[in-house]
């Protein structure tokens, strides 16, 4: 029979306590980190495969981690970041440009008047908005849902989600007005995809555009 | 001294529909300060074209706010815990 040496001993009874407070610190916050998951990836299996390597990685990482912080955020910014990892592997990752988050704004609001000219605000009205926007998160660039899902969905604030994410502030900011944009384009694509749209009179009178509009 | 105006000196400056729709997600987040969002406000009342971009971009976000999934409990929170203790263990060999 093999008896430990004293520095064996000693090995095992510090990984034990290493053991004890990664599992006490973090696991009360694994149903959080799971709706994360599920907000990320919009897939069950998915959702769970990404919390069990977020542990792992956690694990593997928990010597990083500030004595005395809140393990959530730390946990949620080691997920994300497992996250986009996995979008790289399959080849769905998108890089973000950063833009100006006004003119996001405004491009929003000229995407939302040609909708409104071409039937589709009505239409995704009558829509499920739910479900098209659960659709619609799923089919967004991965850099961007995770500043919308982070703010909008787990509704955080814009410095926790640039804590997590691991950005500047204003970087959150452009990033989620981009996000939203994508969005709302999206709902307006299935909305036409989904054939519901009403043959409009070409003579139908216009409405006011937000200045500088370009037709 | 300054001369008096006819919209008084609280009234927010009038702005036009770019000046507005610049600021959407920053009024729909409500980071705008007092005096820009007065001036949307304001803008709001008088444009029936801008309020409808508005209440869009505020019905999304409150559907994105909706579609957060429910927190795991019962047997798939205890399974998933169960899964990931294993994982742990099988990574400390």
């Amino acid at each position: 029979m093999h008896a430990c040496s004293p520095s064996e001993t000693g090995r095992t009874a510090s990984n034990a306590a290493h053991a004890e407070s990664f599992e006490r610190m973090t696991m009360p916050h694994l149903a959080h980190v799971a709706r994360f998951a599920r907000s990320l990836t919009r897939d069950a299996a998915r959702a769970e495969d990404l919390v069990q390597e977020t542990y792992l990685q956690a694990l593997r990482g928990w010597h990083t981690f500030r004595t005395g912080a809140d393990a959530r955020p730390w946990l949620f910014k080691v997920c994300h970041n497992a996250f986009l990892r996995s979008m790289q592997q399959e080849s769905r990752y998108v890089d973000a440009p950063e833009d100006d988050p006004e003119l996001e704004s405004l491009a929003t609001a000229h995407a939302h008047w040609h909708a409104e000219q071409a039937g589709l605000t009505e239409l995704v009205e009558r829509m499920d908005l739910g479900e098209s926007i659960s659709r619609a998160l799923g089919e967004l660039p991965a850099y961007f849902r995770g500043a919308v899902v982070l703010v909008d969905v787990e509704g955080q604030s814009y410095d926790e989600a640039a804590a997590v994410l691991g950005i500047p502030v204003g970087t959150v900011r452009s990033r989620l007005f981009r996000a939203r944009r994508l969005l709302q384009d999206l709902l307006f694509e299935h909305a036409r995809d989904a054939g519901f749209i009403a043959a409009r009179p070409a003579s139908r009178e216009r409405t006011t555009a937000p200045s500088g509009e370009a037709e | 001294m300054s001369e008096p105006t006819t919209t008084g000196p609280t009234s927010p400056a009038p702005i036009d529909c770019e000046h507005a729709v610049r600021r959407l997600w920053d009024y729909v987040d409500g980071r705008l300060p007092s005096m820009a969002r007065d001036e949307v406000e304001a803008h709001l009342e008088t444009c029936a074209a801008c309020l409808r971009r508005f209440d869009f971009a505020h019905e999304m976000r409150d559907a994105l706010a909706a579609s957060a999934p429910p927190l795991p409990e019962g047997d798939a929170d205890a399974a998933l815990r169960e899964r990931v203790r294993k994982a742990l263990t099988g990574e400390r060999g």
